[in-house]
């Protein structure tokens, strides 16, 4: 009778420790369901396709992940978090908006909820393995942590390396421009590559032009304009100055300033070197179009680089693709080093809980769940998103680099050049000021300075309305 | 006695029967309407210093008035509905004309032309989208063959047409259906009369058939005027609203106000502003249509 006890209670011992840690943390949250919304990307892809139904097997919380548009998932999680409706339990928080959230505690202290939830904390979540990435998720005043990041990446500067390593169009280029073709370091070069590869695509009855631009009448258009080619021209913080908390250059902004304006008046000039889609083009699109060949360089966000590069189902320059560094403004790339400036977007985003969440346990085991150390090599091959240091190590990753043109060693060197969007908590709201004026200066609307004058003035009495500055 | 306490059970009654729908409509309607109402006198926007409501009087409407973006975006609005519907309004007639004559096919015609109306708003603007966009689209594809350079990302004036053309495809089964309700229900001794005595086919359109038809040609054009005034989900779908600020109609323009921009109150006396305007555009054409009848009759 006893021997048989023992035998059962040595049973159930091996069955508890053959039980992992998370099917153990999540033992009392068992059947529960989540809900969480983040923007169709190919991370967002990734976590609703793979891992989530992975932790669900795992530790039999179901999850509903809804990946629905950009707009709307914005629409859809503030209105929720406004409203204290308790729609969802984790949501897809943006470097660029954590700002305006963090304004409006939205989002659940995770550090605080560490601290009174111990069991639930994952032994390798380890915060120091974080890039440098996750201080946008934290608070200024208290350092504490508001979202786990789940991707990041920069926006580079892609360019067919197999047109730009062929001899003959290097020569025809050499002979055309005097100098040897090369991916662009300064405006110039970039806008005679791009109207090189324009005319050539027309010579050779190709769908080829030189460049990609993000022009269609979408945020996207604006992100791209004051997240990219500004700073790279050296215009920082979209033009306003975080001290006046203005934008004109009569009340110390730099949005009408001069050199706002001819790179404003550079980047519309693109369009006429664009695929005639760049006008109806988000990031999505350009990345398409880049993906379809039909553009000799652009912009491109990199959660696009790792497909563009390596599917062959979905792109037709796999293994074409180089990255590089944007062409800069002369003196750009010192302030950047010296943490003055910035020479591009580092974009990227984090799983938060929301206050309203009435499931915030079951929700904080899936949010680490995603960031584990041991899928982060997958994924990052699934969406070119790295957001720990250790992952830069993972065989899968040095594995598929070189495929990528190096893009994630070009992420660890000269990610900190880079920079995520200004600590505006009324970002979205002065986004939609801005919006039209960048679309007419597109269009043609207006010139491009009138635009820039006109976003000026409204951007300063909107801030005067929202109560920032004098 | 019995007689009046029966009228009143009759009435209890009708009312009971009413009341779940009152209430539905109460719920539905008017109470987002009255919020709606009430937040318009308010400044609120999720991301200010402030995000309370704080009460602003009626400076948002006094904002609206010197509002050139929403003034702009009511007047395209506006130029908008008066094309599409005036567009619809004839087509759809000459549809439903057509359809009362007897001819080989009909039943498929009718059933074909009425397809557009089960697609949903959003599928009509992504479709329109992939068939007009620059570079893979059909519509920019066999007008390049013609020498015609077609893309709306880029010209206005071909964005623009193309909201009309797309809403004209959308809406005109809409009202060549109610109109041919309407002509099937008119009586068939005026018009046998008429040709007795020898009436043309145009007198006969000008004289009889029109100003029977009347009545549900003002439902068909009321309903058509509010549903344009208001359209979003098409044009958001199909040009978002460019290139520039081109097709930025109404609508448009209040839902971005309202939600990426969080400006609720401002939002709010906007939508507030454009029901307002919408009905009286509605009355005033009632009004004008109804005196000329009546100038008309005596």
């Amino acid at each position: 009778m006893l021997g048989a006890l023992s035998l059962l209670l040595a049973i159930g011992g091996v069955a508890a420790a053959a039980e992992s840690w998370w099917a153990q943390a999540a033992r009392p949250y068992r059947g529960v369901t989540i809900t969480g919304i983040s923007e169709s990307t190919p991370p967002s892809k990734y976590m609703q396709q793979v891992l989530a139904p992975a932790f669900e097997k795992e530790t039999g919380i179901k999850v509903q992940f809804e990946v629905t548009s950009w707009d709307q998932m914005y629409d859809k999680e503030i209105k929720d978090m406004e409203a204290g409706t308790g729609v969802y339990d984790f949501v897809y928080i943006e470097q660029d908006i954590v700002y305006a959230y963090l304004a409006r505690n939205f989002l659940v202290d995770l550090t605080e909820f560490m601290k009174t939830h111990p069991k639930l904390v994952e032994p390798e979540l380890e915060i120091g393995d974080f890039t440098s990435f996750i201080n946008y998720y934290k608070s200024a005043e208290s350092g504490d942590i508001f979202g786990i990041p789940f991707e990041s990446f920069l926006k580079v500067y892609v360019y067919r390396k197999d047109l730009f390593e062929n001899p003959q169009i290097r020569s025809e280029f050499k002979a055309k421009y005097g100098r040897d073709l090369r991916p662009a370091v300064n405006f110039k070069e970039y806008e005679q590559i791009a109207e090189f590869f324009t005319d050539y695509g027309k010579r050779h009855n190709m769908q080829l032009w030189g460049t990609t631009v993000t022009a269609g009448p979408h945020p996207a258009a604006f992100y791209e304009m004051v997240e990219t080619i500004w700073p790279s021209w050296g215009v920082y913080n979209w033009g306003i100055n975080t001290q006046t908390w203005r934008a004109t250059t009569a009340n110390g902004g730099a949005l009408d300033s001069p050199r706002a304006k001819e790179a404003f008046r550079w980047w519309v000039s693109l369009l006429k070197y664009a695929p005639p889609e760049a006008t109806n083009s988000t990031w999505d699109e350009v990345a398409a179009s880049m993906a379809a060949g039909r553009a000799a360089q652009g912009w491109v966000y990199g959660e696009n680089v790792a497909w563009i590069a390596t599917d062959a189902s979905r792109s037709r320059v796999v293994g074409k693709i180089g990255v590089a560094l944007p062409p800069l403004y002369p003196g750009v790339i010192n302030e950047a080093a010296k943490g003055e400036g910035y020479i591009g977007y580092y974009d990227g985003g984090a799983l938060g809980i929301p206050h309203s969440s009435r499931k915030k346990e079951a929700a904080f085991l899936f949010i680490q769940w995603v960031a584990r150390k041991a899928v982060q090599g997958d994924f990052a091959a699934a969406g070119a998103r790295i957001v720990r240091t250790s992952t830069f190590d993972d065989p899968k990753v040095k594995a598929i680099d070189p495929k990528v043109d190096h893009y994630f060693t070009l992420m660890k060197t000269a990610g900190p050049l880079f920079a995520g969007a200004p600590p505006f908590p009324f970002h979205a709201t002065i986004r939609e000021v801005m919006l039209p004026y960048i679309l007419k200066g597109i269009s043609g609307e207006l010139s491009p300075e009138a635009a820039l004058d006109q976003a000026a003035k409204a951007v300063d009495a909107e801030l005067s309305r929202l109560g920032y500055g004098k | 006695m019995a007689v009046v306490s029966q009228g009143i059970r009759r009435e209890r009654t009708a009312w009971g029967l009413l009341a779940p729908t009152l209430l539905i409509l109460g719920f539905t309607g008017l109470l987002p309407f009255v919020y709606v109402l009430y937040v318009g006198f308010f400044d609120w926007n999720v991301f200010a210093r402030v995000a309370q409501l704080t009460w602003a009087g009626v400076a948002n409407y006094r904002q609206l008035v010197f509002d050139t973006d929403f003034l702009a975006s009511l007047w395209r609005g506006i130029r908008f509905t008066l094309w599409a519907v005036a567009i619809e309004m004839v087509l759809g007639f000459a549809l439903a004309h057509l359809l009362m004559k007897s001819f080989r096919g009909r039943g498929f015609f009718r059933a074909v032309h009425a397809l557009p109306l089960t697609i949903a708003p959003i599928a009509v603007g992504a479709t329109w989208r992939l068939m007009t966009l620059p570079g893979f689209g059909i519509v920019p594809y066999w007008l390049s063959r013609w020498g015609i350079d077609y893309n709306i990302g880029r010209d206005a004036t071909q964005a623009f047409f193309t909201t009309v053309v797309m809403d004209v495809w959308h809406w005109t089964p809409f009202v060549t259906l109610t109109l041919l309700a309407g002509l099937n229900a008119l009586p068939k001794e005026p018009f046998e009369q008429a040709q007795v005595d020898g009436a043309g086919p145009w007198y006969i359109l000008r004289y009889l058939t029109l100003p029977l038809l009347r009545p549900v040609l003002l439902t068909a054009l009321f309903l058509r005027i509010m549903d344009a005034l208001r359209i979003v989900d098409e044009v958001w779908m199909l040009t978002g609203g460019g290139p520039g600020t081109a097709t930025r109609y109404a609508g448009i323009h209040v839902w971005r106000v309202v939600f990426p921009k969080t400006d609720y109150g401002y939002g709010s006396a906007m939508s507030v502003l454009l029901l307002y305007f919408t009905i009286v555009l509605c009355w005033l054409l009632m009004t004008s249509i109804t005196q000329a009848r009546k100038e008309g009759a005596g």
